[in-house]
């Protein structure tokens, strides 16, 4: 099955290991979800709560599908026949010698088609089994948190460590599974793989984010403040859909995010890989990505079966037991780096790069923990602007919102400029391949990662389902516990998330230069002319115009996830309020329908995915269409760092103002219902859609941006040699800025048809 | 079904109702169709000790069910100087209610007099039958006895209020930060402690209408209620205290 010329004994035994080893993360998820299922489910009233959120989580779960599954079909066909006007590259030519042209395209075509499914599928799975498993897992917390803090921690945790290692396992599994197969013609293939992920990741995160603050910011404004409810209370018609949301977002989103960055990582790293292995001949640059991950799966494997607490002890740092199984992965990871790198590699560049990438994700933490924590000043210094009002609060939040993008940027270009120095005097392949290999440092640990991540909605839910079927108050203490702890690690897994998406980012820019200039040789250009000598010029008007556009793309991006999220609640506090009015529903007399507020934020989630995904995918055709694929790389750069820096801006604003206000919440400036609380409230609101809709919209975002240049520019070189005019590419660029324009106008007014009244 | 007295403090009401007090509590804050909300203060009165202040007839003939079965949540027996009226002696519980209705019970506990023994300046909220908010030298029971012994030009019968946080205030007022106090009149505050150093009256006011609502979080060492040297006190518990006591009091502040 494996074709690598020249390849040692070790190096095919490597490769066999990895494949073994991502079945054996995933046979670790199955043993955990075991273990999880095993355990008790509570009290009938809990049962018939979660019962509620189960049922909100499977309609959710059953929509999407229906709305995706339709353009999976569509983009295989399109990425099948995509081999039909740009042919295999020379190094497919390369691994299928002695196949005829026709028989070359049918395979790298079927095997492009594949992977896309392969990668959706994947991106999917990882998602909804993630989704599935935290809801099943909260009330089997809430029961557990009757007996003691460290089974309801253990099974938390374990719960998210079942998405988390599917996330690791999945993502390893496919890479491996088409390198395997396609050996150096795997960057052909391996572009429908990452498009997959990309593309999926970006509906549920769209979906997922839109879900979740629609319900979230419709059930506070009128059950919180209108009426005066505490969170989480049975009268609230959107508690359910409150509940439901923070799986959908804080679970399955988050989970296919990190899932399709863990996989563009690879990707970019294989593609650039298998263009060392061309020029040197040396097939480490290929194998030692896929042992670092390999041994990232099994570190994280030993780190998370470590998280425990105390079985007797009410109450507990779970913070503590938790960051204890991440360091511990992160050692083990690090040992057996510098073991491969001493035996296998005996070059420690490779290395040092992947080690740059785990302290990069390290670094990213500690600066969002320092702007989003509560028990640093900036977090609060908004909470004492507090006292002064909202404007305060919110324009210090804005403040430090700004400043933490700064920091995260330049820490990530250092960490790029650490890989120009390790490659110091080596062409820019090599570079490039450095900064990839960052990324896959930077996602070793992405087990322990997404573990933490979809702890919080559990925990989260875990609280829902204890107060609403009125828990004792020992065991809502220890909820109450878990929860708080799982804010902490949902938002220090936005950082990673956020900074992996760059790092990919920037890894795929890699990709694109020397795919492009591949396909240059390939056509004949002359080599003044290829992208790789030639760099983005940004002093050319036309590659400046497509930086400035690139740089509007996710402002306007997060315009309609805002607009659409603001639009949703609407609905929900319209259909909160009718049901208030429905005599005995305040008395608790009589239960509330949860289902319709359930219905109206699956249908608000879903309408707005096609038209943001066509502006997503369609834009880089524009640009390079009208503009040129130098243009194009302009745009990806404005796309790049006005994503990045928006998307940390957000996240840091948002997540700053939320802990603001559980500062103040814990007891500070008089607690809830002082004037400082009242402001902490809107700070709050307003950074919702920022931290958890726009800003996560914008890491998948960026890279289906990334990935539909690095696909599209072969076809846009083909068409675009220097001194022709393409009437074609003129047209499709006017049918794009058409379908565009018709998307941002859709979506303004909140898809196709104008929202019926759920009746 | 057992009968209850209660006075109600904020506003101040004499009520009789079916209901135990954890109960009326949430009903006088968030309503009938729990579509209100409102904080409540108020005692329980040992109905014993008010027979012969009482229309004990009123009550057992308009304090009955409902023709459904429903408790009869409130008869009101007096809004003007009730607890003028209702002997210290009558005075039970002290229950404190949020605006969505969880209650706390507050226990009689000794005075403690060790803060005759430090000097320095305190904050208190006079909650019935006047509503102003104080500074004052005075300890709880040298302030209590100040405002009802009749050795002041005027004199309240009896007098209902709640020491409140001061923080570094109490013992600087001119440097002492005042960062973690949720006072929207802080440097009005600091200006009128600061006024009270050396004045005779001992007592400065600070506010002189009461907005009907209290951050709990705010409460110092508690409630005091009576007249002269006559005081029942109310302690209020620690945070830590009323994790144990009351979480789901706790929680909503």
């Amino acid at each position: 099955m494996i074709s690598l010329p020249g390849a040692s004994s070790f190096e095919v035994i490597a490769i066999w290991s990895v494949l073994v080893i991502s079945f054996f993360g995933l046979g670790y998820a199955l043993l955990l979800r075991k273990q999880v299922m095993a355990c008790d489910k509570g009290t009938p009233k809990m049962q018939e709560v979660w019962g509620a959120i189960s049922e909100g989580a499977n309609a959710y779960l059953k929509r999407q599908l229906k709305t995706i599954v339709p353009l999976i079909f569509v983009f295989t066909i399109i990425l099948f026949l995509s081999v039909y006007i740009v042919p295999p590259t020379e190094s497919s030519k390369l691994r299928f010698a002695g196949y005829s042209d026709e028989s070359l395209k049918l395979i790298i075509g079927f095997g492009r088609a594949m992977a896309f499914v392969m990668g959706a599928v994947f991106s999917l799975m990882v998602g909804q089994f993630g989704m599935r498993m935290a809801v099943q897992a909260n009330v089997r917390v809430a029961s557990a948190s009757r007996r003691s803090f460290g089974e309801a921690l253990k099974i938390a945790y374990r719960a998210g460590t079942v998405t988390g290692m599917l996330t690791d396992g999945l993502g390893l599994l496919g890479g491996t599974l088409i390198f395997m197969f396609f050996g150096v013609a795997s960057p052909d293939t391996l572009l429908g793989f990452g498009f997959g992920g990309t593309l999926l990741a970006l509906f549920m995160r769209v979906g997922g984010g839109i879900y979740t603050k629609a319900a979230d910011v419709g059930a506070d404004l009128v059950g919180k403040v209108e009426a005066g409810l505490p969170e989480d209370d049975e009268r609230n018609a959107a508690v359910i859909a409150d509940l439901v949301g923070d799986n959908v977002g804080d679970c399955a989103g988050m989970a296919a995010d990190i899932f399709e960055s863990y996989e563009v990582t690879i990707v970019s790293t294989l593609i650039l890989g298998v263009v060392l292995y061309m020029t040197t001949l040396d097939l480490s640059w290929i194998i030692f990505p896929l042992l670092v991950r390999g041994i990232g799966v099994l570190s994280s494997i030993i780190g998370t079966y470590l998280v425990k607490g105390n079985k007797e002890a009410k109450t507990q740092n779970a913070l503590k037991a938790i960051n204890k199984g991440f360091y511990t992965s992160a050692a083990i990871s690090i040992a057996l780096f510098g073991i491969v790198s001493y035996f296998y590699l005996h070059d420690w560049r490779s290395f040092l790069s992947v080690v740059m990438g785990i302290i990069l994700a390290i670094v990213l933490d500690e600066i969002t923990k320092h702007f989003t924590d509560g028990n640093y000043h900036p977090v609060k210094d908004i909470a004492r602007n507090a006292k002064t009002g909202s404007a305060t609060l919110l324009l210090k939040g804005l403040s430090y919102g700004f400043e933490v993008a700064v920091w995260q940027t330049i820490v990530i270009a250092l960490t790029i400029l650490s890989a120009v120095i390790i490659y110091n005097g080596m062409p820019l392949v090599y570079v490039l391949y450095g900064v990839a290999m960052t990324g896959i440092g930077m996602l070793t640990l992405t087990g322990n990662n997404v573990a933490m991540d979809a702890f919080g909605p559990i925990a989260d839910n875990a609280n829902g389902v204890g107060e609403l079927s009125h828990l004792d108050k020992d065991a809502r203490k220890i909820m109450d516990s878990l929860d708080s702890t799982g804010n902490t690690t949902k938002a220090i897994t936005k950082g990673v998330a956020i900074g992996s998406a760059v790092i990919a980012a920037v890894a795929l820019f890699g990709s694109f230069i020397t795919d492009v200039s591949n396909v240059q040789i390939q056509l004949g250009f002359e080599k003044s002319q290829q992208l790789i000598e030639t760099g983005i010029r940004i002093s050319m008007p036309m590659v400046f115009i497509g930086m400035l556009i690139g740089g509007t793309i996710p402002w306007l991006f997060s315009s309609l996830t805002i607009n659409a999220v603001t639009r949703a609640a609407a609905m929900i506090v319209e259909e909160v309020r009718r049901q208030f009015r429905i005599p005995g529903i305040i008395e608790r007399t009589v239960k509330p329908d949860y289902q319709r507020a359930v219905d109206i934020c699956t249908v608000a989630a879903q309408k707005e995915l096609i038209p943001l995904a066509l502006i997503a995918v369609l834009s880089p055709i524009l640009v390079g269409s009208l503009l040129g694929v130098e243009a194009l790389g302009g745009f990806l750069g404005g796309v790049i760092l006005s994503g990045q820096l928006l998307a940390v801006f957000m996240a840091g604003s948002g997540g700053a103002w939320d802990n603001a206000k559980k500062t103040i919440e814990d007891g500070l400036y008089g607690g809830k219902g002082s004037e400082a609380h009242h402001a902490a409230v809107v700070g709050d609101t307003v950074g919702d859609p920022l931290k958890d809709t726009a800003g996560p919209a914008l890491n998948p975002m960026i890279k289906v941006i990334n990935l539909v240049s690095l696909l599209a520019a072969p076809v846009l070189i083909a068409y675009q040699k220097p001194g022709q005019f393409s009437v074609g590419l003129v047209l499709t660029g006017v049918i794009c800025l058409a379908i565009i324009t018709g998307s941002v106008i859709v979506s303004k007014r909140g898809g196709f048809k104008r929202p019926a009244r759920i009746e | 079904m057992s009968k209850y007295l209660y006075l109600s403090v904020t506003p101040e009401a004499l009520i009789a109702s079916m209901l135990p007090p954890a109960e009326f509590g949430d009903y006088m804050a968030t309503g009938t169709k729990k579509s209100n909300k409102g904080q409540m203060i108020f005692f329980e009165v040992d109905i014993d000790k008010v027979t012969d202040l009482v229309d004990m007839d009123y009550i057992e003939k308009n304090c009955v069910r409902h023709p459904d079965g429903a408790p009869k949540h409130s008869v009101y027996l007096s809004v003007y100087r009730v607890l003028e009226t209702i002997p210290l002696s009558a005075l039970k519980n002290l229950y404190l209610t949020t605006d969505n209705g969880i209650v706390l019970e507050l226990t009689p506990t000794p005075y403690d007099n060790s803060c005759e023994e430090k000097p320095s300046m305190h904050l208190y909220q006079e909650l019935c039958p006047v509503t102003p908010q104080v500074v004052s030298e005075f300890c709880p029971a040298g302030f209590m006895k100040a405002l009802t012994d009749g050795s002041r030009q005027f004199k309240l019968p009896k007098l209902f209020f709640v020491e409140m946080k001061l923080g570094e205030l109490a013992t600087n007022p001119a440097t002492g930060s005042a960062e973690h106090l949720p006072y929207t009149h802080v440097r009005h505050l600091r200006d009128c402690l600061l006024a009270l150093q050396g004045y005779e009256k001992k007592m400065k006011t600070v506010v002189r209408s009461y907005n009907g609502s209290l951050l709990y979080r705010t409460v110092a060492s508690g409630f005091y209620v009576g007249a002269g040297s006559n005081m029942i006190y109310y302690r209020y518990p620690t945070m830590g205290e009323l994790e144990e006591i009351n979480y789901d009091f706790l929680a909503t502040l």
